[in-house]
C-alpha cells in the first residue's frame, strides 16, 4: 500500500507544500489585508493590556508596572466612580431608545412612501427625504444648533408671541428629542429604502387577493406587508443591538456642550474628553473601553442566540 | 400584452383596491405627510441659505425670514477668500482622491481572494478579520499605536489606517464569489495565475459595484473629521469638516456656554455649512443611483 494514503485525504497536513504553492497568488494577495489587520485590529487588542496597568507612555506598554489589586485596580476605580455609573446609563437610554426611534421612523416612511402611487411624487420625496443621510454629523450638528439655538428660527418664532427665549441646547430633556429628532431626520428615509426594496418584492397577487376579500387598506399593510418584511427588520434589529453602547459618537459629540453632559454624556465622548481634554490618566479610559468592547460583544452573542433559537437567520 | 392583462381585469377591481386609480381621501393625507416631511428635510438648508445671503442686521431685525429681502454676498465673498477653508478643501480632496484610490484597491483584493475557492490558509483569514467587527481595541490603545506607529500629526494618519473596510470588503467578496466559477478554470487552463484573472477577467465584470463601494469610500472621506480631530495639530493639515467643525463650535448660536475664541457670525457660518454641501447636492443624484443599488445588494447576499 502506498505511504501516502494513510494520510487523511482532507487532512490540512496532506500535501501542504504543494497547496501552498498553488495558491500562491492568492497568498500574496490577501498579505496586505494580514498586516492591515494585524496592525489595525489586533495590536489594539494587545494595547487592552493598559486598562490593566499603570500605564506611561514612555515605558511602553510592557515596561509599564501593573495597575493595584493585581491589575484590575483600574476596574475598581471606575466601577466606584459615580459618574462612570451616569454616563453607562446615559449611554444605555440613547442607545435603545434611538434604536426603537429610527427603527419604528424607517418603517412609516417606508409604508408611507409605498402607499404613494404617483411615481413621480415618490421618487421625488424619496429623493429628497434620503438627502440628509449623505452629510456629516458636523454639518447637521450646524443646522440644528441654528435652527433651535437662541437666536434661531425656533425662538424667533417664540420670542414673536412676546414669551421668553429658550435654550434648547442646554436644556436636559430637550436635548435628548434634539438628539432622537435630528437622528431620524437624518437617517430615516436612508433606512426606509431597505424596507421599500422588500416591499417592492411582494407579490402583487397577495394584494389583489386580499382586495377581491374586500381588505381595507390597513388591513393589507397588516397581513401582508408587515409580515412580508419582518425577516429584514428582525435582521436589522440584531445587528443594530451590538451598537446599543455606541449610541452615535459623531452626532452627540457634535451636538452636545457641557450644560447637558449630565443627560448626555456617553462611554463614547466620556473616554475622549476625559483622556483628551481633561488628562485623565489613558489607563481609566482604555479600562472603560474594554468594559464597553466587552459588553457590546456579550450583547451580540446574546441576541444572536436567541435569534437563532426563535428560528430567524442569525449573525456570525 | 401587460396593458391588454391590465384592461381585462379593469372591470373586476373592487373599490379601492391597489389597482383601482381612483385617488381617495386617505390618499391625499398621506400625499400631505410626506409633502410636510419632506418641507422639514429642505427648510433647514433653505433657512441656513437664506441666513447666509441676508445682510447681519437684516437677519437679526427680522424674526423669521421665509423669503431674502435683501441680498449680500459678503458672507460667500469672506469664505472664498478664507485661507482655512481652501486649506481645508485641500486636504479633503486629497483625502477623496488618494483616500479612495488606497481603500478600493486594497479592500476590492481582498475581497477577490477571499472569495475564491479553497486556498490554504483562508478559513483562518476569515475567521480572524470576522473577529474584528464584533470585537476591538478601544480608542485608547488605538491612538497609542498611531503614536507609535510615527503617524501623529501626519497627513497620512487620515489614509492608512482606512486601508480595509471589512463590511463593505464582505460585500465586494459575496459579490465575486456569485459570478460564474467556469471564468476562472478557462483562464487558468490558458495558463493565467490569479493575480492575471482578477485584473483581466473579474474585475472587469465588477465596475458596478466598485463604483458603488468607490462612491461609499468618497463620501465617507469627504465627510471625515474624526482621525484628523484625535490626530492632527498643524492647522494646515485639517480636513474641511474640522475646520467648520471648529467654526460652527465658535459660532455665536450653538455654544452659547463657549465663549472664548474668535467668534463667526451666523451668516458666515451657514456661508461655509453651505460650501460645503453644494458639491455633495451635485453629485447626489449620482450617489443615489449608486448607493440605493448598493444597499439592497448587501441587504440581500449580506
Amino acid at each position: 500500500m502506498n505511504k501516502k494514503l494513510i494520510i487523511d485525504r482532507n487532512s490540512p497536513l496532506n500535501d501542504f507544500g504543494g497547496r501552498v504553492k498553488k495558491s500562491r497568488y492568492l497568498i500574496l494577495m490577501i498579505i496586505p489585508a494580514i498586516i492591515y489587520y494585524l496592525v489595525f485590529c489586533y495590536a489594539p487588542m494587545y494595547g487592552i493590556l493598559i486598562a490593566f496597568k499603570r500605564y506611561l507612555p514612555k515605558q511602553g506598554i510592557m515596561g509599564s508596572p501593573w495597575a493595584e489589586m493585581s491589575g484590575f485596580g483600574n476596574f475598581y476605580t471606575i466601577f466606584q466612580d459615580p459618574y462612570f455609573w451616569k454616563v453607562l446609563r446615559n449611554t444605555v437610554i440613547i442607545g435603545v431608545c434611538k434604536i426603537f426611534i429610527s427603527f419604528i421612523a424607517a418603517l412609516l416612511v417606508a409604508l408611507l412612501i409605498n402607499e404613494i402611487r404617483l411615481r413621480f411624487f415618490k421618487k421625488t420625496v424619496q429623493t429628497i427625504v434620503t438627502f440628509p443621510h449623505f452629510l456629516s454629523w458636523v454639518i447637521v450638528g450646524g443646522l440644528v444648533a441654528n435652527i433651535f439655538g437662541t437666536s434661531g428660527i425656533i425662538n424667533d418664532v417664540i420670542a414673536s408671541t412676546g414669551a421668553e427665549r429658550v435654550q434648547f441646547l442646554a436644556n436636559g430633556k430637550v436635548f435628548l428629542s434634539l438628539i432622537f429628532g435630528s437622528d431620524v431626520w437624518k437617517e430615516a428615509g436612508w433606512s426606509s429604502i431597505i424596507y421599500l426594496a422588500t416591499m417592492a418584492g411582494i407579490s402583487p397577487e397577495l394584494y389583489e387577493a386580499a382586495d377581491i376579500d374586500g381588505a381595507t387598506r390597513l388591513q393589507k399593510i397588516w397581513h401582508i406587508t408587515l409580515p412580508a418584511i419582518k425577516p429584514t427588520a428582525i435582521l436589522l434589529l440584531i445587528l443594530s443591538v451590538g451598537g446599543i453602547l455606541s449610541a452615535g459618537f459623531d452626532q452627540i459629540f457634535n451636538m452636545y456642550n457641557p450644560l447637558v453632559y449630565d443627560v448626555a454624556d456617553i462611554i463614547d465622548t466620556y473616554i475622549y474628553r476625559s483622556t483628551f481634554r481633561e488628562w485623565q490618566p489613558a489607563e481609566i479610559g482604555a479600562a472603560v473601553g474594554l468594559f464597553k468592547s466587552v459588553v457590546s460583544f456579550i450583547l451580540v452573542i446574546i441576541v444572536d442566540r436567541i435569534a437563532k433559537l426563535s428560528g430567524e437567520r442569525g449573525i456570525i | 400584452m401587460r396593458k391588454f392583462e391590465n384592461l381585462s381585469y379593469l372591470p373586476l377591481r373592487p373599490k379601492g383596491s391597489t389597482f383601482d386609480r381612483r385617488i381617495g381621501p386617505m390618499d391625499w393625507v398621506i400625499f400631505a405627510i410626506l409633502l410636510f416631511y419632506a418641507i422639514i428635510i429642505i427648510y433647514p438648508f433653505y433657512n441656513a441659505l437664506l441666513i447666509s445671503i441676508s445682510p447681519e442686521s437684516v437677519y437679526l431685525n427680522t424674526p423669521f425670514l421665509l423669503y431674502p429681502k435683501e441680498i449680500t454676498w459678503d458672507n460667500y465673498a469672506t469664505v472664498f477668500s478664507s485661507a482655512s477653508l481652501w486649506s481645508g478643501v485641500r486636504v479633503t480632496l486629497l483625502l477623496l482622491f488618494a483616500g479612495t484610490a488606497y481603500q478600493l484597491f486594497f479592500t476590492v483584493i481582498t475581497g477577490y481572494a477571499l472569495s475564491r475557492n479553497k486556498w490554504v490558509g483562508k478559513n483562518f483569514v476569515m475567521n480572524m478579520i470576522l473577529v474584528t467587527m464584533f470585537f476591538g481595541g478601544g480608542l485608547i490603545p488605538y491612538y497609542y499605536l498611531i503614536k507609535n506607529l510615527g503617524l501623529y500629526n501626519q497627513i497620512w494618519v487620515m489614509i492608512i489606517p482606512g486601508a480595509i473596510d471589512t463590511y463593505n470588503m464582505l460585500l465586494m467578496r459575496n459579490y465575486f464569489a456569485s459570478l460564474p466559477p467556469d471564468l476562472e478554470e478557462s483562464a487558468k487552463i490558458d495558463g493565467a495565475n490569479d493575480i492575471q484573472i482578477f485584473f483581466k477577467v473579474y474585475l472587469p465584470m465588477a465596475l458596478p459595484m466598485l463604483a458603488t463601494i468607490g462612491l461609499f469610500f468618497a463620501v465617507g472621506n469627504w465627510n471625515s473629521w474624526y482621525n484628523a480631530m484625535l490626530f492632527i495639530e498643524n492647522p494646515s493639515y485639517k480636513p474641511l469638516q474640522l475646520v467648520l467643525r471648529e467654526m460652527i463650535t465658535t459660532s455665536s448660536s450653538s455654544m452659547e456656554t463657549l465663549g472664548q475664541k474668535v467668534v463667526y457670525s451666523e451668516g458666515l457660518t451657514m456661508a461655509s455649512v453651505f460650501f460645503s454641501i453644494v458639491p455633495m447636492m451635485m453629485f447626489y443624484p449620482f450617489l443615489q443611483k449608486f448607493f440605493v443599488k448598493g444597499l439592497v445588494v448587501g441587504a440581500i447576499k449580506g
